[in-house]
């Protein structure tokens, strides 16, 4: 196993170096780099931090030397970037949000989430307690999107995109949509109005989105020593999640009479309580709420390959015809490698469509990258 | 501005300039027709600092202008810092109800429009825009509410159950005073501290010095001998020293000492050192953190990264290798058995 993984990583760091080399403009260049913290992560899962570079140029011989297997950069603009956190003295923050796969919980997933024991190889299609041969309970998981997983992940991302416009008066423009390079959708949102908002802030903002936290006395509807109260408040109920609700309730031209009915038809405060927190859990946008809160985080960078897929994050100019499996995926396909496929699979990759045995097989080297990558196959 | 409003809002520069034009001198108030004043102060600042109780009344405007300097000067003479941060705080309470009074009632347009951009525009650089001048509703950019409403800690100040549209928070005239009070409270604690009387009246002096007496000091909540994590013991000396501490924090304090196992009753008696402290509102806050009231969940002690993200973290290297401030004492009980 250590040979196989020895030989795994020689291959692909000489992937990444020839595709840093040649496509270096793949990476997109950063607003203010020199105010900007980068970290990398080596091919043997060390992460290095609290880089920064003066521009463009500097970086590239940077990962011409270094060959990382990932390239993080910072939402946030700092005075010192190279400092220790504490230190840094932050000027602002771009807003970023991160829609993954494993937050949205589609039915269809177990259908391509496979098993691997971390001690022997063997996989298997249900999460087991320990692994059938070697017993051990180190088991990691690894997903291949399939269409719904990617048309969900696109839904997903609109939603965001429409309370990001709508309800944050963020300008479309200002918005920037890319594929993570792996299971999901980075969406970064340059508008100055937040650029100085704190963590704190933030957090307002993931809960709003999540639709966490809403209290149906912002409706008007109180309950007090179990009698029902119902009084909408002055500021009315047109707009935000009050409109969205009242909305999904098809509660028009709403009045605190027709409001009160509406809460006793079905079933008086509590049932109310609970169908408003069912429209809030689904009409919610499914961000992974610690990307947007942390004003310290380092997120992928722009163009870099995801080294948990070998796909690039690349820009989606246009979310409905874009195709991860091959808008995402940069590596030349300049030659064949040899594969060993730990289990038997079905997907689509650069618009072709591989069924594989478990067994030895020769594949074009983007396939192998990504089946390397995803665990799921060894360099012969 | 009318003179009634330098009375309203006697921390304007307008206010200050219209002081400034009388001409007044400060030993003027050793003489007996003045003691009315010196009479009205004293029980504007034992009404706010001892009783806990806003001040509303209004009399003459010349009258409560110089009523309010005086308060002012009696607050810098009994120099206690919890005094101080208390005083400004109902300062700021009453000045709330004023502002609310006129926001909603005052006809005349040229005047209203004064009074928003005087107070909000020019002394708190918060740009409110009147959106309906029938129902009295304000709108201001979500970023400008969310830097003053994450300081809150009740629900409904939460965005999410806000009118939110295009950027804006839409507010009603009370919703958007309460939102700028602990900005208004303070510009009275600065004005206070950055005063500078060379020679207080002896008849101002001998009224501060008997308030001064009647001030009954809260007892600090003893930390030495317990070992807290630094978080902790960085809340707790806070609240000794009579600051106001934030939501999360308030939040962190409530929730570790129900871990530690302190009763309710004594998690209450910690908070009665915070300036704005009411028992019944901090009980069932306590009683609802512990699991006993609303949603009858009971809430966990925030983790170590929670609390760096919201500066709350103060880390020695005693935390080392713990991710809870629970674990604070139990890694340092295991270290010693070890």
């Amino acid at each position: 196993m250590i040979k196989n993984e020895t030989k795994n990583i020689n291959f692909l760091q000489k992937c990444f170096k020839e595709y840093y080399f040649n496509n270096f403009n793949h990476l997109e260049s950063p607003l203010d780099i020199s105010r900007r913290e980068f970290g990398f992560m080596s091919f043997d899962s060390k992460m290095t931090r609290h880089i920064s570079f003066i521009n463009m140029g500097q970086l590239n011989a940077f990962l011409i030397q270094n060959v990382p297997a990932g390239i993080y950069i910072s939402n946030s603009y700092y005075d010192f970037p190279t400092f220790p956190i504490n230190e840094k003295r932050l000027i602002g923050s771009d807003l970023i949000f991160d829609i993954d796969l494993k937050d949205l919980n589609l039915p269809c997933q177990k259908d391509h989430t496979y098993y691997i024991c971390k001690y022997c190889d063997n996989i298997s299609n249900n999460l087991p307690s320990s692994c059938s041969i070697c017993k051990s309970t180190k088991i990691d998981s690894t997903i291949i999107p399939c269409e719904i997983c990617i048309r969900n992940l696109k839904k997903e991302t609109k939603k965001l995109i429409s309370f990001l416009v709508t309800d944050f008066g963020i300008n479309n423009k200002s918005i920037y949509v890319y594929f993570s390079g792996n299971n999901g959708f980075h969406i970064t949102a340059l508008e100055k109005d937040y650029f100085n908002l704190d963590s704190k802030g933030r957090t307002e903002l993931v809960e709003y989105l999540l639709g966490k936290n809403f209290s149906i006395t912002s409706l008007g509807v109180t309950q007090y020593k179990n009698n029902l109260k119902v009084k909408i408040p002055i500021s009315g109920l047109s707009y935000g999640w009050r409109k969205r609700i009242s909305k999904n309730m098809k509660l028009f031209n709403i009045t605190n009479n027709n409001l009160q009915k509406y809460v006793n038809r079905v079933g008086g405060y509590l049932l109310f309580k609970k169908e408003v927190e069912n429209i809030t859990g689904k009409m919610g946008v499914k961000i992974d709420p610690y990307v947007t809160m942390d004003v310290h985080r380092i997120f992928r960078m722009p163009g870099s390959i995801n080294s948990k897929s070998g796909l690039s994050k690349v820009k989606c100019n246009n979310l409905d015809s874009f195709d991860p499996f091959s808008d995402a995926c940069l590596f030349e396909d300049d030659r064949n490698v040899e594969v060993y496929v730990k289990t038997k699979l079905e997907f689509r990759f650069k618009r072709k469509k591989y069924i594989l045995d478990k067994c030895s097989t020769t594949v074009p080297s983007s396939v192998g990258i990504y089946l390397i990558l995803k665990n799921l196959a060894n360099l012969i | 501005m009318g003179k009634d409003d330098f009375a309203k809002y006697p921390f304007l520069n307008e206010a200050g300039n219209f002081i400034k034009e009388t001409y007044f001198d400060l030993n003027e108030f050793e003489r007996p027709e003045f003691k009315h004043i010196i009479e009205k102060a004293r029980k504007r600042v034992e009404s706010e600092v001892l009783k806990g109780l806003v001040c509303t009344e209004f009399e003459k405007y010349d009258l409560e202008l110089f009523a309010f300097l005086i308060s002012l000067i009696i607050i810098k003479h009994i120099n206690i810092e919890s005094i101080t941060k208390k005083y400004s705080l109902f300062e700021a309470m009453r000045v709330e109800k004023f502002l609310t009074h006129d926001l909603i009632y005052q006809t005349n347009s040229i005047k209203r429009d004064l009074l928003i951009s005087k107070i909000f525009h020019e002394l708190l650089d918060l740009q409110i825009i009147q959106f309906d001048r029938q129902r009295n509703i304000f709108k201001m950019k979500i970023s400008d509410y969310l830097s003053r409403s994450t300081l809150f800690h009740e629900l409904e100040w939460k965005l999410i159950n806000r009118s939110v549209d295009k950027g804006f928070v839409y507010l009603d005239v009370e919703e958007t005073v309460r939102l700028v009070r602990n900005e208004l409270s303070l510009l009275i604690y600065n004005k206070i501290k950055n005063m500078k009387i060379t020679k207080i009246p002896d008849q101002i002096k001998l009224e501060a010095d008997s308030i001064k007496h009647k001030v009954i000091f809260p007892t600090p909540v003893q930390t030495k001998n317990l070992k807290f994590p630094p978080c902790i013991e960085h809340a707790l000396n806070q609240l000794n020293k009579n600051e106001n501490l934030p939501h999360s924090a308030r939040f962190l304090l409530a929730t570790y000492m129900l871990s530690y196992g302190k009763s309710i009753d004594e998690i209450i008696n910690i908070f009665k050192n915070a300036p704005d402290y009411n028992e019944q509102i901090t009980r069932y806050q306590v009683e609802h953190l512990a699991g006993k009231k609303g949603s009858l969940i009971q809430y966990s002690v925030p983790s170590c990264s929670k609390l760096a993200n919201e500066n709350l973290c103060f880390y020695t290297h005693e935390c080392k290798g713990i991710t809870n401030p629970i674990q604070f004492g139990r890694k340092r009980l295991q270290r010693r058995n070890d």
